[in-house]
């Protein structure tokens, strides 16, 4: 009986003022929808800045020593050493001469892996994969270069003659080099990759740890970090990271005191329900219970709502800015929960508390 | 009348005033603050990207090929041409000449020394600004290899450029190269200096090392010097090989990629007078005789991205934040009007008239707004200033309130206030005062 009348009592009280119920609901809901999306976007920002930073290009590279040549599955071993979602190219160079009698550096490349690996190069049309005598040739290269549709070279005594899909702009060293096709380099001078780029996604730990994997991979090549990306990366992800960090502790902050003031102000507004309950025979405990059970009931919708809006809310902000969707993360479910029924259960309590010495007889008369 | 009323209700209403004023206090700090950072991102993390380097690159127009294979040059090319070192100056005139940060001029050279055992060595040499004033005025940006390259380690000291004069220099020389001739701090060599004018044989240079330096390239592998030391012993009087130029850059848009030479004057006028690296470029080549200048794409193209996507984050947060706190409020408001039905149930029945108790309460949220407001605004600005301290290195010039940030906030708060409080304010005053003052009896 007394277990039926409470969930009765209950559904009255949360029927009966419907509009306050609602208000209630509402600001629970935007906490949790807040928190939910500020701890989505958090949780997913590492991954995210560090995909932006692959624009930057390789970050580790890995070269033969002068004497000696890159293995012949160099590239699969530093595939399978560097992990499934690192960037791998490998690159071959060899000095020829053009068609003016100027030496030229000439590399030879997959152009797939570079397109992919190297994203700033800025090229009037990448080659065709199944073209084996393209050739992309550098700004000032070009200058040396009297016919750049078909580019005679001659290595040693031996022309090749390739036909230019292109001219190549990036600022860098590339800009003075020819970039032909590694078979067809191969095939004209007998010289072999001696340079793997690889780049590979994450933080200076990541890659710390991968360089000592590449340097067991391939034991006598030079497996050296490009220093400067490699720290840069670090330090303005770190920063990122720890402004996000205090940005969400803040609006989580603000959000919840500002809900918990609203909250709180409704649950004093029922004093004339507290004095009533209590002229009829309420304990303390009960009338705590009460207040409580109804808080939480709220609370825990909230968190149902909130976490649907505010996963919603995180895959727009990522889908937006990033152009990547964030998935909803259960894991911040208990986080949000958590933070949800701690407003709550201060709502309920501390207007309670206020209450306590009260004398009904004097609130019922309307003093 | 209106005004005591005013007061009265600020002074007796204390407790409920203050929920309602803490409610908007709170938002408009989070909303200060979260703005204030976003606004000033964009800088901080420009900064940060510096470690990326140079982002334009200036080089003889009428240069020869380089070949070079891994930064090392296999085939030294003979008979360079070269910039001159004088005319960098002019960079300090140029349209966007404040967004420069950086300027750092190379001038490799190959060394045939003596070393203090008397041992013959040949060395690569790398003539470099180290704190050099870019102007002789007396603002000049003063810049330097190291400030364009942040990941260089050093240990010791950079040489200073007017040391010794023209008898002789200080040099940093690369970690690699120290290792393998076991040079160390203190250590000194002479170069020969090149017998172009005859007597200069005779003279003697003395190259003294003040550090060592460790930068995860081939530098490892050269001495550094000061620029004017470099040009006497490679005999290569006020020449330059090339300049790093590290300026502030809007990120590429489809309007920087168009070529200037092909646009109307209108749009050409427009096209220089924004700081793409596009622009720059074209303004260094025109101010620097025979330079070409090039965005360095690798650095440009990323940082742009990269600026992009965390401000673009920032804001997207700031606008959730706003978002929250404008609910926050508007509900704090909202209950704060319903928990009055009762007086404005007494005071219609006293004969006031509905719009006369709606100024009431919106000149009551009004008020509230602004003072709150104003004082969120102060509260979130230190709250930015400290976050941005506490992650960002400050380099002191930045200045901790915004003042256009007040009257957005201060306007917000009013709106969002406002807004929160109608359906309140309304509904209270479409119900019939003897029901408001009867229900609660």
């Amino acid at each position: 009986m007394g277990r039926l009348s409470m969930t009765g009592m209950m559904r009255r009280s949360l029927v009966h003022r419907r509009s306050r119920s609602l208000s209630a609901l509402v600001a629970l809901t935007v906490s949790a929808a807040v928190a939910t999306a500020l701890l989505t976007l958090y949780a997913d920002l590492n991954a995210k800045l560090h995909t932006e930073f692959r624009s930057f290009g390789a970050n580790v590279v890995i070269t033969a020593p002068a004497s000696g040549v890159l293995p012949a599955d160099a590239l699969a071993r530093v595939r399978q050493a560097a992990g499934a979602d690192a960037l791998a190219a490998e690159f071959g160079y060899a000095v020829a001469n053009t068609d003016r009698g100027t030496a030229v550096v000439v590399a030879g490349t997959d152009f797939a892996a570079v397109r992919q690996l190297d994203s700033w190069w800025q090229v009037d049309a990448w080659p065709a994969a199944n073209d084996a005598d393209a050739a992309l040739l550098g700004q000032r290269a070009a200058n040396f270069i009297a016919d750049e549709r078909s580019v005679t070279l001659t290595f040693d005594g031996d022309p090749v003659t390739l036909h230019g899909v292109g001219r190549l702009r990036t600022g860098g060293d590339e800009d003075s080099r020819v970039y032909m096709p590694l078979a067809a380099f191969t095939r004209w001078t007998g010289v072999g990759p001696s340079v793997i780029q690889v780049q590979i996604p994450g933080g200076t730990a990541t890659v710390d740890a991968a360089l000592v994997r590449l340097r067991q991979a391939l034991p006598g090549m030079q497996v050296k970090p490009v220093r400067e990306l490699v720290e840069g990366e670090s330090r303005i992800v770190d920063k990122t990271h720890a402004l996000m960090y205090g940005s969400v502790l803040l609006i989580a902050l603000t959000v919840a005191v500002s809900v918990l003031a609203t909250l709180s102000a409704s649950v004093l507004e029922r004093r004339r329900d507290f004095a009533l309950m209590k002229a009829l025979g309420g304990s303390q405990t009960q009338l705590m219970g009460m207040f409580l059970m109804e808080a939480l009931i709220l609370a825990l919708a909230g968190v149902a709502v909130g976490f649907v809006v505010g996963s919603a809310a995180a895959w727009v902000i990522s889908e937006e800015n990033f152009h990547t969707a964030t998935l909803p993360h259960v894991s911040v479910l208990p986080l949000v929960l958590l933070l949800n029924v701690a407003i709550a259960v201060m709502a309920a309590l501390f207007p309670v508390r206020a209450l306590r010495g009260l004398q009904p007889a004097a609130l019922l008369k309307g003093e | 009348m209106f005004f005591r009323l005013l007061m009265e209700s600020f002074i007796r209403q204390r407790r409920r005033k203050m929920l309602a004023g803490i409610a908007i206090l709170l938002g408009t700090t989070a909303v200060t603050a979260m703005l204030a950072l976003a606004t000033t991102i964009g800088d901080r993390i420009h900064k940060e990207l510096a470690v990326y380097g140079a982002n334009i690159v200036v080089y003889p127009k009428t240069d020869l090929l380089d070949v070079k294979i891994g930064g090392v040059d296999v085939k030294p090319a003979t008979g360079d041409s070269y910039l001159h070192e004088s005319d960098l100056k002019k960079l300090g005139t140029i349209f966007w000449a404040n967004n420069i940060t950086g300027v750092s001029p190379e001038l490799p050279i190959n060394i045939d020394a003596t070393t203090a055992a008397g041992e013959s060595v040949k060395l690569s040499g790398l003539g470099l600004w180290f704190h050099h004033a870019l102007t002789r005025d007396a603002g000049s940006l003063v810049t330097g290899a190291p400030a364009l390259h942040p990941w260089w380690r050093l240990q010791g000291t950079w040489p200073s450029e007017t040391a010794g004069g023209r008898t002789g220099s200080e040099a940093v020389i690369g970690s690699a190269l120290a290792s393998r001739l076991h040079l160390k701090i203190g250590d000194s060599f002479s170069p020969h200096l090149p017998v172009a004018d005859g007597n200069a044989m005779s003279q003697s240079y003395t190259v003294r090392i003040t550090g060592i330096v460790s930068t995860g390239d081939n530098v490892d592998n050269q001495v550094l010097l000061p620029l004017a030391a470099a040009q006497i012993i490679g005999g290569l009087p006020n020449a330059v090989r090339r300049v790093d130029v590290s300026a502030r850059t809007k990120p590429e848009d489809a309007f920087a990629r168009k070529n200037p030479d092909t646009l109307s004057p209108q749009e050409h006028e427009i096209w220089y007078c924004r700081p793409y690296a596009n622009s720059i470029a074209y303004q260094i080549r025109e101010a620097i005789p025979g330079a070409q200048a090039e965005q360095v794409r690798r650095v440009e193209q990323s940082e742009g991205t990269i600026l992009a996507r965390i401000s673009g984050l920032m804001w997207l947060v700031s606008a959730a934040a706003l978002l929250a706190a404008g609910f926050a409020v508007s509900a704090a408001m909202a209950t704060a009007v319903l928990e009055r039905r009762r007086e404005i149930g007494l005071m219609r029945s006293l004969g006031a008239s509905k719009g006369a108790i709606a100024l009431l309460f919106y000149a009551e949220t009004g008020l509230l707004a602004v003072l709150a407001g104003t004082v969120g605004y102060l509260f979130g600005s230190g709250l930015a200033a400290w976050l941005g301290a506490r992650i960002f290195a400050v380099d002191g010039s930045e200045a901790v309130l915004n003042p256009v940030l007040l009257p957005v906030v201060v306007a917000l708060a009013l709106i969002v206030a406002v807004a929160g409080s109608t359906p309140s304010i309304r509904a209270a005053l479409l119900v019939n005062p003897s029901t408001i003052l009867r229900e609660d009896a």
